[in-house]
């Protein structure tokens, strides 16, 4: 059902430590504040109920069984503090300090990489104890040291070791020091980005994993949150935090996972608000009518849907063939089918998603339309030739191939049925064979045990660069024990010392130029075919009031502690 | 009649055992219990390692007889998804499961007597073919319409044709937040699913209910019962009744069995946190552990029932003799 | 009619003696002449017969091929050019119900007669030798119950591919317990009758008895279980196209269809996507059960008229 898949490669987006860089894509401003797009006076008091799609499978932010969206946005963010939280102003995703810090910390690039967190003072655990310098170091050593963490990246280097250090030369500053010879571009993403700061006072000398998993009744954030598995998650405001408090009493998130059921709670009032997956069946319920709701469609996210095709297995080792059958598919009619009822139009058209349009060409990938005469000559061109069945053919084989996604997921089912007669048209004789994510993300791609993918990509923070996706060394060997993200198996050194550019530059404007040259490279190459933005769905009843909005990165609940029951 | 139980329980016990093994090997070849290590960035040296701890480099049999040993003792293990121990899991999924069975069995099986015997006795008047229209309804309708349609029809339209504060009834889950116990939130919560489950039971059960009294209205025995002046209400009640029972139960019994695609699409409609919601999210997530201990359950759960099928059918029918 | 009424017999082939009294009709007449006096399961069976023409031959009679898209005539309502309008892949409906009638017939059918044969077969054998043979094809019987369908499914699914086969061999699978267990109590019960005992005196061999005698009776049960059986199947496999486990795109099959068009279960907007598939689904069932109902009647020589 309604399941946003990142795919194990999207949550390792994140840069690998190489080089230097500084540079800081966010804007200053007072910890903590966000823009309230709304100016009535929001009242205080009630108790609002709200749709969840997923139940998290663990309250373990940092282990192995996280990695749910939905955890992070019901609540880790309500009850962990960040040092940099991703807010929305004037509608655009930005990097913010985070409540837990007096401002923007400091940074140095010489002698070695540091980064000087100063602590809030009035910054307390909510059981009084004050946040320090010690839980920025318990949770660093837990990102390097603990078995089974999701994702250490920026903690520690290629090889898995411990990449930095923390130091306290006082309790409320926080010193974080890269090895010599080491960096991290993607510094804002330290003790933030579905991570944050543990308290070590309640965790230290414990099992973090079997402690945390099952809840936690300790705050450091706006809100406790008690989850009765099951059925429920319940936040309800903490009276020690010391930032502004919430105006409602009590939020409950009520999992409901089947979409036709969950529409029904919507309209039936059982539910105030929902933020549904952008599946098939949503965008039909949609369709089907919404009266007197509220509801936000935002195509300007982190995820793009795409086309992988294996670049070095027939017939995709070839550019032209790649090319042609960019030229063979209609992308503007497949994206106006599945979202057009949320005024979603227009094709993704660059492999970065719309957030990271400063660090992009979002229309790289435009001049690929649907254009048969195109495929025709690109393919003659190459030495292709139609045989009796309309297929192409060149020396015996033909141009046949399978595609792979997620099986269960309706929208991409959906997708895989318009293209094959659409393919077929043009000559292309496309198999569909679904198969689990668990088998696409950890066996097939890895393997390059497929011709062609179908699945998306996101990235968890305002996190540029590709070189993980398309260099030549993130391709998964042997010798790397098949843990590269480049499973498209794609090889440009042209591209590949751009994309390491952008990773590693000091210099902002080289990195966004070198950006957006990779980007064309890549849509020359037909590296992958973009396909469409998903877009996120936001949807409240009138009972629900303040400045709502949806967040791309930290869901439509980032600012949860502004909503207010209308009286 | 006891020596007739316990041979047949031990009689299970073989079968059961064979059950296990054939769930035990499928569930292996499907689900992959590694499928989470491999998206690990160190999955290279992580995975043999694991193979070895979960014992997954042993034959297949050994591997049964390791989970079966520590199942008896109430070693379930630990699922892959949220690492909680598997027994806690099935504890709290079982309770709100057989909620859901106890309301919408004792309903399916009050309604489905009533109106298979009415039916019967009054066949092929007006009453019978409503019923017998309406039943075939009900088993046409598969369960996720019926369930949506119920919600439609009964939750949220009187909610908005006349403007009510709250629903009269409730869909998701069986209490409201914070609410706990017997009282008139948690009617308001199982009334629904249970009529689905109900509606789509009743119709097989009473059509079966009806044939079996036709059966047995028409023989020999009921008619000299009649010939002799016995009233009709004794004999419906004495004879006919008790003997359509007979393979009543036994159809009930297996049919409890097949309630089990019911019990997932409701609860997954009805938001009912249950051993249907347990079973898809562990499929899809591919909990192998989990899958395990819940078939083993299910298939206790079977025999039960078809016991307690049996020992009704010798209650009913004493002529049967045991060889 | 009551039960207060003396019934006048009217001369009827009697199965116990094995031979028919001179005055009688013959078996074929009798039972034709019941069964016509069931209107309703001769609407159905030429409601069913125009289901399956229409369905079987949809290669040459539906108005468009399978799967047809034209994005251009998606999400339109009912309409001459259209009569049971278009999903928002632009597919006639009218079509491709005819389509997927194939499948979800063939299904129901299947599953049927595949579980009635092996059923009736299991369990007269198992009620009739007894002993060890009963001990032995019961616990086989038991072993099909307690093993888990859905299991048996997501396996097959896995293994040979979404498809009709493993659909139909996993419900006929589950489906035969439950009549193997009705048959069987049902011939315990008569295995002990005086006409039994005077069969097997006159040294008739089992399988005269078991075919002649025994299973006539039984026959009101088996054709009710046999049809419940279609119906049944039937909407299992729209169960389980709800689950995903189903027929998958691009076949297609009522209960796929259905189960699409779950948004629009409480919509106004699209109801023909939901209402002509569950339409079918009914009338099927409905057609189906109503000819079983018909046939046990007509064949139960002991059942009034």
């Amino acid at each position: 059902m309604g399941r946003r898949v990142f795919g194990a490669l999207a949550l390792l987006t994140a840069l690998s430590v190489v080089g230097a860089a500084c540079g800081s894509s966010s804007k200053p401003g007072a910890a903590g504040t966000t823009t309230n797009t709304s100016a009535q006076a929001v009242p205080n008091g009630g108790t609002l109920v709200i749709g969840a799609e997923e139940e998290p499978d663990c309250f373990d932010w940092l282990g192995g069984c996280s990695g749910s969206s939905w955890g992070t946005w019901m609540a880790q963010i309500e009850t962990v503090p960040y040092a940099f939280r991703d807010v929305m102003k004037d509608g655009q995703v930005v990097e913010e300090p985070g409540a837990v810090l007096t401002g923007m910390p400091t940074f140095t690039a010489t002698p070695v990489e540091t980064i000087t967190y100063h602590i809030t003072p009035a910054a307390v655990w909510s059981d009084g104890v004050p946040i320090t310098c010690t839980d920025f170091q318990y949770t660093a050593i837990q990102q390097q040291t603990s078995k089974d963490i999701y994702d250490p990246t920026g903690y520690v280097d290629s090889d898995g070791k411990a990449d930095l250090t923390v130091t306290c030369p006082d309790p409320k500053t926080a010193v974080v020091k890269y090895k010599a010879g080491d960096s991290f571009a993607g510094w804002h993403q330290l003790f933030a980005s579905a991570v944050g700061i543990l308290p070590a006072h309640l965790l230290q000398g414990k099992d973090r994993d079997k402690t945390l998993k099952d809840g936690y009744t300790w705050s450091g954030g706006p809100w406790f949150a008690k989850w009765n598995k099951g059925d429920d998650i319940v936040l309800t405001p903490n009276p020690k935090y010391w930032g502004a408090k919430p105006h409602l009493d009590k939020v409950v998130f009520k999992f409901e996972s089947d979409t036709a059921a969950e529409f029904q709670a919507f309209k039936s009032g059982q539910v105030d608000a929902i933020y549904p997956q952008p599946q098939l069946d949503v965008v039909s319920e949609i369709k089907a009518g919404l009266t007197g709701a509220h509801s936000q469609y935002n195509a300007k996210t982190g995820t793009i849907e795409a086309l992988w095709p294996n670049d070095q297995r027939f017939p995709f080792d070839s550019k032209a063939v790649r090319q042609a059958f960019a030229y063979a598919i209609d992308r503007a009619a497949i994206v106006q089918k599945l979202f057009g009822a949320l005024d979603v139009t227009a094709p993704a058209n660059s492999l970065n998603p719309y957030i990271l349009q400063d660090y992009s060409d979002q229309n790289s990938f435009a001049g690929y339309h649907y254009d048969l005469a195109k495929v025709t000559s690109l393919m003659t061109g190459a030495g292709w030739a139609k045989g009796p069945d309309g297929i192409w053919a060149k020396n015996g084989k033909r141009a046949a191939f399978t595609i792979v996604s997620t099986s269960g997921d309706k929208r991409r089912e959906l997708t895989e049925e318009i293209m094959q007669p659409e393919l077929k048209a043009a000559g292309f004789d496309m198999a569909i064979k679904n198969t689990t994510a668990d088998n696409l993300f950890g066996q097939l791609l890895p393997a390059g045990n497929y011709d062609l993918g179908l699945y998306a990509e996101g990235v968890t923070g305002l996190i540029p660069g590709l070189c993980s996706t398309f260099c030549t060394k993130s391709i998964p060997t042997k010798a790397n024990g098949s843990t590269g993200n480049n499973t498209s198996f794609y090889s440009n050194p042209a591209a590949d010392k751009l994309l390491i550019q952008v990773d590693n530059n000091l210099d902002d404007s080289v990195r966004r130029t070198d950006a957006k040259q990779a980007d064309d490279i890549l849509a020359s190459d037909m590296a992958a075919l973009p396909l469409d933005p998903l877009p996120d769905i936001a949807i409240w009843s009138d009972k629900v009031v303040g400045p709502i909005q949806d967040n791309p990165i930290e869901g439509m609940f980032w600012n949860i502690d502004q909503w207010g029951l209308a009286k | 009649m006891l020596k007739y139980l316990i041979r047949r329980l031990l009689a299970s016990v073989p079968v059961l055992v064979i059950a296990s093994l054939i769930t035990f090997w499928l569930v292996r070849i499907s689900v992959d219990p590694l499928a989470k290590f491999r998206r690990l960035r160190d999955s290279a040296q992580v995975i043999p390692k694991q193979r070895h701890l979960l014992g997954l480099d042993r034959p297949i049999i050994v591997q049964w007889w390791k989970w079966v040993t520590h199942f008896a003792r109430g070693d379930m293990g630990i699922s892959t998804r949220t690492q909680d121990p598997v027994s806690s899991m099935i504890a709290r999924a079982l309770w709100p499961t057989l909620q859901l069975l106890f309301w919408g069995t004792i309903f399916s099986v009050a309604v489905a007597i009533v109106l298979g015997v009415y039916s019967a006795v009054k066949q092929y008047s007006i009453g019978d073919y409503a019923f017998t229209g309406l039943s075939y309804l009900g088993i046409a309708m598969p369960d996720f319409w019926l369930g949506l349609l119920a919600i439609g029809l009964l939750v949220t339209g009187p909610k908005v044709w006349f403007h009510l504060n709250n629903p009269i009834f409730y869909s998701i889950g069986l209490h409201n937040e914070g609410v706990k116990g017997f009282n008139l939130d948690y009617i308001r919560h199982i009334v629904l699913p249970a009529f689905v489950l109900t509606a789509s039971s009743v119709a097989s059960w009473s059509r079966f209910e009806r044939a079996s009294m036709l059966e047995v209205l028409n023989s020999d025995y009921v008619r000299t019962a009649r010939a002799k002046g016995v009233p009709r209400r004794q004999v419906i009640f004495k004879h006919a009744l008790r003997n359509a029972l007979i393979p009543f139960t036994t159809v009930t019994a297996l049919d409890t069995a097949g309630l089990i695609a019911g019990v997932i699409i409701i609860e997954q409609i009805f938001s009912i946190s249950g051993m249907g919601q347990a079973f898809l999210v562990a499929l899809q997530t591919g909990d192998a552990q989990f899958l395990l201990a819940w078939f083993f359950f299910s298939a206790v759960a079977v025999i039960f029932v078809n016991l307690l099928a049996d020992v009704l059918y010798v209650v009913l029918d004493p002529r049967i003799r045991f060889s | 009619m009551s039960l207060t009424e003396p019934l006048p017999r009217p001369p009827v082939a009697n199965p116990e003696r094995g031979a028919l009294e001179p005055e009688a009709r013959t078996n074929w007449q009798l039972f034709r002449r019941r069964f016509i006096r069931h209107r309703l399961a001769l609407i159905s069976i030429v409601i069913l017969g125009i289901l399956m023409i229409a369905c079987y031959g949809a290669t040459w009679l539906a108005p468009h091929k399978q799967n047809v898209q034209n994005l251009l005539q998606g999400d339109l309502g009912p309409s001459w050019r259209h009569p049971f309008g278009t999903d928002d892949l632009g597919r006639d409906q009218l079509s491709e119900l005819m389509y997927a009638g194939r499948i979800s017939l063939t299904i129901g059918l299947a599953v049927a007669l595949l579980s009635t044969a092996v059923g009736v077969t299991i369990g007269a054998v198992a009620a009739y030798f007894g002993s060890l043979t009963d001990q032995l094809l019961s616990a086989l019987t038991d072993l099909f119950l307690i093993l888990p369908d859905l299991a048996l499914l997501a396996v097959a699914v896995q293994h040979f591919g979404h498809g009709e086969s493993p659909i139909i061999f996993v419900l006929a699978a589950i489906s035969w317990t439950y009549l193997a267990r009705v048959v069987r109590a049902q011939v315990l019960s008569l295995k002990e009758k005086e006409f039994v005992e005077a069969a097997r005196a006159s040294g008739a061999s089992s399988r005269r008895i078991l075919m002649q005698h025994i299973l006539p009776n039984c026959l009101g049960p088996i054709m009710v279980n046999a049809t419940l059986t279609v119906a049944l199947a039937i909407s299992a496999e729209a169960a389980l196209s709800f689950l995903g486990l189903g027929v998958q795109p691009p076949h297609t099959s009522w209960g796929l269809m259905l189960a699409q068009a779950e948004p629009y279960i409480n919509s106004t907007s699209k109801w023909y996507l939901v209402f002509f598939p569950g339409f079918m689904l009914l009338i099927t069932i409905l057609a189906v059960n109503f000819l079983g109902d018909a046939l046990r009647d007509a064949l139960d020589p002991q059942s009034r008229f």
